[in-house]
């Protein structure tokens, strides 16, 4: 694990949000350094999804901070905040179907600055990552199987050469081994390019093996802290969400 | 996909299944029990008006007992035909010669129809008719083409389309009757002006999304053409503007004098000049909107309009500022329609709200439809066979509507995506790959 800078990358503040009068983030805090895998796992309805998309202002903070790089980005516009280099693969991956996935790829590259050179490479790293997509380059992306669909998602997002990647349940709906080649994908981007990830699951047990540290939320509070390792072992995450049973 | 092309998902449904004859004659008589409410009135009862102003009806049920059992008899046969093609099976083999061959015809179609397009003032110069017609069906080119912008591509349902013709058109007949601007210098004016109208749209209605989108614009389309109707000092009102001058070629007016074309020329003069250069005028500029519009496609910002209309929020998330992409789209499609209302004016030589009512956006957005969403050459097409079509059809009076109805239903049914449903791609690598979208579903995975 690397060793936490002074400043992390991505730093909340006891953040609220709502959905009209349903407060979904009741003041979370959380932070993640560059280099780091931070998993956030919880259950259905925790908050986990509100989290990552209330860092990109949808739905807007009620209170608390949001700082990036040591800079407030609470209150700025959704499409500056991808600019920021922050890339999120959604929930439910949200590539554009009737688009080819050559196209979709463009698209993560199209709102940051890059030259015509970083694109190129920007595509050659997503299909070396992602040797199916290479195949299916010409293809409409809603004529991709759900497994290539994620790697699109992903590939889309890696396309602005993001500092900050978050990712919304990767394995949900996947084939175990599919689901086993994407997690395997976030590591080798780590390692190999340091990339800082955020990763959103329910599947804790594959989130916290990738993962340095991890965040259990429930109910929209984070109520544990820890390195992945550490979390495994907690005796209530093996009850509530390893060995089937219900958090107390 | 080498040579397998899956046939419609309705046939492999009709093969499942094996109805017996009680079921064909329960659904003909259901048929013509429908065929017998509506046509009970519209055939069965005849009004007139008699020789003193007052209502006169007389029954005709000998033509309605026939219409019904036509729709009685050809229902049962529709259904028969439908028994016989069903279990033919879901998978048709083409031969991969014959699939090439038509691969090669889409292709040239393009080319073809463009260089037959560029002949017809030569070869039907003597046919003033077929030339207007070649005109009108023209400016419903690049009406649909600038319409698609903003529907085929961006996605944003626009009712009220004709708004920005008529700004287009009014501010070349205003420009030019009060100020005696040239056409030329009016042409750029128009579209700007159109253009601004456009963002004046896009602004109110940047968090609307199809139905409310399309009420918004309707609306927007009326209060336009009332604002024409009532705003007299300035545009005539009901009357609308005459006079409006006739282009001319870059200062050379296309009149009999001693300084039009004709004479500079040394040729006789003929009223025909006028006409095949409105024909050029109308196709540079429509070839100008099509030209725009595939540069802009390949460009972030036409990309940008095609993942809009995809996913609003995705865009969102990687970095697309949805209110200024929705905007230009709103911009892009209301100039060409400016442009477009600046030839209809010359052309014209007069107009007035009439011609622009919401019949006129309802038939634009049909090209647009008809022809395939965003497919260019399916937006051509369809104007082609709208107004050439409706046109061919005269002879019938007042089956007409009927026929194109008709038309226009089989065409839903039998092509749900448009003449041309196939989208083509805007990135390419090695090679290029195209998929029908008959073979896809928008899946999800």
């Amino acid at each position: 694990m690397t060793a936490p800078s002074a400043t992390p990358l991505l730093a909340i503040r006891s953040l609220r949000a709502a959905y009209g009068k349903i407060e979904a983030l009741k003041g979370v805090d959380l932070a993640i350094n560059a280099g780091e895998i931070v998993a956030l796992i919880g259950a259905n309805g925790a908050g986990k999804s509100t989290l990552m998309m209330t860092v990109f202002g949808r739905p807007r903070a009620r209170a608390g901070q949001i700082l990036f790089d040591g800079n407030d980005i609470t209150e700025v516009p959704t499409h500056e905040i991808a600019r920021m280099r922050i890339a999120q693969s959604p929930e439910g991956r949200r590539i554009f179907p009737r688009m080819s996935v050559a196209e979709n790829l463009q698209m993560g590259a199209d709102a940051t600055d890059c030259s015509e050179s970083e694109r190129a490479a920007g595509l050659e790293r997503v299909t070396a990552l992602f040797p199916r997509l290479k195949e299916r380059m010409m293809q409409r992306g809603g004529t991709l199987s759900g497994g290539e669909q994620q790697m699109l998602a992903i590939g889309r997002a890696l396309m602005s050469r993001p500092r900050l990647l978050m990712l919304d349940e990767p394995s949900l709906g996947l084939a175990p081994l599919i689901a086993r080649q994407i997690f395997e994908a976030i590591r080798t981007l780590n390692r190999q390019d340091g990339l800082t990830v955020l990763i959103v699951e329910q599947n804790a047990n594959h989130a916290l093996r990738l993962a340095h540290r991890g965040y259990v939320m429930v109910n929209g509070l984070i109520t544990l802290e820890g390195t992945g390792a550490d979390l495994l072992q907690r005796p209530e995450i093996r009850a509530a969400y390893l060995e089937g049973g219900r958090h107390a | 996909m080498a040579g397998v092309t899956a046939a419609p998902a309705s046939r492999s449904s009709a093969a499942s299944y094996a109805p017996g004859a009680a079921f064909i004659f329960k659904k003909a008589l259901i048929s013509a029990l429908v065929a017998l409410v509506l046509f009970s009135l519209m055939i069965g009862v005849r009004t007139d008006a008699g020789p003193d102003g007052q209502l006169t009806y007389w029954t005709r049920f000998g033509d309605l007992a026939a219409m019904v059992a036509t729709v009685f008899g050809g229902s049962i046969v529709v259904e028969l035909l439908r028994q016989w093609w069903g279990p033919v099976g879901t998978v048709r083999i083409v031969p991969p010669s014959v699939q090439s061959g038509l691969a090669v015809a889409r292709r040239a179609i393009a080319p073809l129809l463009l260089v037959f397009t560029f002949l017809v003032p030569v070869i039907f110069y003597n046919e003033r008719y077929i030339l207007d017609l070649g005109i009108l069906v023209l400016t419903y080119v690049m009406l649909g083409w600038g319409l698609n912008v903003v529907v085929g591509l961006a996605g944003l349902l626009d009712l009220g389309y004709v708004a920005f013709y008529a700004v287009g058109a009014y501010s070349y007949a205003l420009l030019a009757t009060n100020f005696g601007f040239s056409f030329w210098i009016c042409l750029p004016l128009a579209g700007i002006l159109a253009a601004f109208c456009g963002v004046l749209l896009g602004f109110p209605v940047l968090r609307l999304r199809g139905d409310y989108l399309a009420i918004v614009t309707l609306a927007f389309g009326e209060i336009i053409r009332l604002v024409i109707i009532n705003w007299q000092s300035l545009t005539g009102g009901p009357n609308g503007v005459t006079g409006i001058p006739r282009p001319t070629l870059f200062g050379i007016p296309l009149t009999p004098g001693d300084d039009g074309l004709a004479a500079m020329l040394g040729i006789e003069f003929s009223t025909t000049h006028r006409i095949v250069f409105l024909f050029y005028l109308i196709l540079a500029l429509a070839l100008l909107t099509n030209w725009v519009t595939i540069r802009l496609r390949r460009l972030p910002i036409g990309r940008a309009w095609e993942a809009l209309r995809e996913d609003e929020v995705a865009c969102r998330a990687l970095g697309i500022n949805t209110t200024t992409t929705k905007l230009t789209a709103f911009a892009t499609g209301a100039m060409f329609g400016g442009l477009a209302g600046a030839f209809f004016a010359t052309r014209q030589g007069f107009i007035s709200p009439e011609s622009f009512t919401f019949h006129e956006s309802a038939l634009v957005l049909a090209i647009v439809v008809l022809g395939g969403m965003g497919s260019q050459l399916g937006v051509a097409l369809a104007a082609l066979v709208m107004i050439g079509g409706f046109e061919l059809f005269r002879g019938l009076e007042q089956f007409r509507m009927l026929v194109f109805g008709l038309a226009m239903v089989l065409l839903m049914i039998w092509r749900p995506r448009g003449l041309i449903g196939h989208r083509a791609p805007t990135v390419f690598l090695h090679h290029n790959q195209a998929i029908s979208s008959d073979l896809v579903k928008e899946g999800h995975g």
